[in-house]
């Protein structure tokens, strides 16, 4: 199996303390791949290491970035430039900010395409077309104002793949976005992840939208990876404690109503409070003195579905 | 027996520096009874939050009646406004812009009992220590600065505060959005518990439906300042009438990979339409998939279907979810 971007032992520190701590993963052309956790994960750290955008403040300490093979961490700047948005894309939570409101948006997405401009506005057209604007020869020429926050990232996610990259890293996509857009905006993704066969790294704190695209997901917590694995294992047969917990604290449709959710108590860590076992320590119901000391590492429970618990068995 | 809270044809619009007002609420009318948490759900811009604000008197209301424990919020002099805020608390989404960040935690808990000359020295100590002991705290945080705490502990103190006068009836708008699932869970809990011991009506405004089903009792659906349905909770969520109801519910992300998969997709087409320049007809015409010209050309009346309240020209025939 081919693999479009491979990470292994990412880690990310800021100050002394490791907030991304040996993340690891990788996405198939085509594949959607699901970073989820609450805030502090270091999910959206880890999504700019990918395109290399981190905050000053913020070293890379080790690990690599492979982009269909070749290891862009130690690229120069000139390099990378030409890799971003070529190779590799991101999009962001709030379209309307990420986009340039002085400039139309079609010649935003021509801006990324590269093309020149006769053969580019037919490119830019159809890319509009292709990500579901209805009447693409009006809004090419469009200001980001004069579109919707669906629109907008509609037409964020048409520059983000107008020169077919292999990977393109989505933070938070939806979150900024109303239901009934945030359903047409997964459908979109999910179609053309299959039809241009991009490898979609998806950033989100929402288990919903997991469930409804990811095939693989990663559940983060505190810099590090609690569990990987396919979707449907991990939703079914979480693996790790903290992901069983936080399924079972989301209200779903099919619930009783007014019942007891269940808790994770207490709040998640600061990097300062971090210690030198496993991160999830102050607030599992298993946790022992080994929990303590040690950190688990990510152990393979089920086919492709790792957990880092010294207590998986206790959740089979 | 007065309900809690009376929302009679209000209307709020905004004027415009260029072009029409914009009309947030449109016309909206309901009651929550006593013991009673209604549910009032929408996407952005649909109005919801309006409609809260403008029930205890932070907007003003363009037209309509608002009562609260049988006392009109519109004209009302200062001392009549005086005893409404006291019976209708507020909490807001983001409990860090709600709290005086140089104010202790007790103090701001205890100003409403103070300011109203309910409580002082050593009985109010008491009240407070007693509040946050109710919300999940403790007495001796009463000494600490909001900074000191988490979002969702800021929740629990806002909460307290909203609590300290015993009000009738609590507004909470999006009172879990700005928190984490694993904190708002334990917001969820606090809030069921509370409304079981207080004994208080509830307003909950939120666009998550899934929570908006786990703590309400009715629930209202609000479109562009309209309201398209209003019924008790089961039945709105097995069977909807409306068919924006119905697309609401369908693009929920359930978080179970297998039964969402499995759903059928009732995507909505296009966009909300500028509450500036509303539909002719009914106002969600321009998205429904069942719209027929007659949808375009006249406003559907509020009418009963069974045990549900609902606009829509075609309730009967909507299929189920």
């Amino acid at each position: 199996m081919s693999v479009a971007l491979q990470v292994s032992d990412l880690r990310l520190a800021i100050g002394g303390v490791n907030v991304v701590d040996g993340i690891a993963f990788s996405v198939a052309p085509g594949e959607v791949m699901a970073l989820v956790g609450e805030s502090g994960c270091g999910k959206s750290l880890t999504a700019q290491a990918l395109l290399r955008l981190l905050p000053r403040q913020v070293r890379q300490t080790g690990g690599r970035i492979l982009l269909e093979g070749e290891d862009i961490t130690a690229l120069p700047e000139r390099r990378l430039r030409q890799i971003r948005g070529r190779r590799i894309s991101m999009i962001f939570q709030e379209p309307q900010a990420a986009l340039d409101p002085l400039s139309p948006v079609g010649a935003q997405v021509r801006e990324a395409s590269g093309l020149a401009s006769v053969a580019a506005r037919e490119a830019v057209r159809r890319m509009l077309a292709e990500v579901g604007i209805a009447d693409p020869d009006r809004r090419i020429d469009q200001y980001p104002f004069e579109l919707s926050g669906g629109m907008c990232q509609r037409v964020m996610i048409a520059s983000a793949l107008i020169s077919r990259p292999a990977v393109l890293v989505a933070d938070e996509p939806t979150t900024a976005l109303d239901v009934t857009i945030q359903a047409q905006i997964l459908d979109l993704l999910r179609r053309l992840a299959a039809e241009r066969g991009t490898a979609i790294v998806l950033i989100t704190h929402d288990m919903g939208v997991v469930a409804d695209i990811a095939e693989r997901v990663a559940v983060m917590y505190a810099g590090r990876i609690a569990e990987i694995g396919p979707t449907a294992a991990v939703f079914s047969r979480p693996r790790h404690p903290y992901t069983a917990l936080l399924l079972a604290a989301i209200p779903r449709l099919a619930d009783e109503p007014k019942s007891r959710l269940a808790v994770i108590e207490g709040s998640v860590p600061q990097p300062s409070e971090y210690g030198a076992g496993c991160r999830f320590v102050g607030r599992c119901p298993f946790a022992d003195a080994r929990c303590n000391a040690e950190p688990p590492p990510l152990l393979e429970t089920d086919d492709g579905h790792f957990s880092a618990c010294w207590h998986t068995e206790r959740l089979a | 027996m007065n309900p809690v809270l009376a929302v009679d044809g209000l209307v709020v619009h905004f004027p415009a520096r260029h072009g029409p007002p914009v009309r947030a609420v449109d016309g909206v009318s309901f009651t929550v009874a006593e013991r009673e948490t209604l549910g009032l759900v929408g996407e952005s811009g649909c109005g919801k939050s309006t409609v809260s604000n403008a029930i205890v008197g932070l907007v003003q209301p363009t037209g309509g009646e608002v009562r609260v424990a049988g006392m009109p919020v519109r004209g009302a002099d200062r001392r009549t406004l005086r005893e409404i805020r006291a019976k209708a608390q507020i909490v807001f989404q983001d409990p860090a812009t709600s709290l005086n960040p140089r104010m202790t935690v007790g103090a701001a808990i205890g100003e409403p009992l103070l300011v109203r000359g309910l409580a002082r020295g050593r009985e109010l100590r008491e009240r407070v220590a007693a509040l946050l002991t109710e919300v999940g705290l403790r007495p001796e945080h009463a000494s600490r600065y909001p900074h000191q705490f988490s979002g969702g502990q800021r929740q629990r103190i806002v909460i307290a505060r909203a609590l300290a006068l015993r009000p009738a009836l609590l507004l909470c708008d999006e009172p879990v959005s700005a928190l984490d699932v694993s904190v708002r869970a334990q917001i969820l809990n606090l809030l069921v518990e509370l409304q079981q011991s207080h004994a208080m009506a509830c307003l909950f405004v939120s666009h998550d439906l899934a929570v908006v089903r786990h703590v309400c009792d009715r629930v209202a659906v609000m479109y562009l300042g309209h309201l398209m349905e209003l019924a008790p909770r089961d039945a709105l969520y097995t069977t909807p009438r409306h068919p924006y109801t119905r697309a609401l519910l369908a693009a929920v992300p359930e978080p179970d990979p297998a039964l969402q998969r499995a759903k059928p997709r009732v995507p909505l087409k296009g966009e909300i339409p500028s509450p500036a320049a509303p539909p002719q007809g009914c106002v969600f015409h321009t998205r429904c998939p069942m719209a027929i010209a007659h949808c375009r050309e006249e406003v559907p009346a509020w009418r009963h279907l069974g045990e549900t309240l609902v606009a829509c020209h075609r309730a009967e025939e909507t299929p189920a979810p």
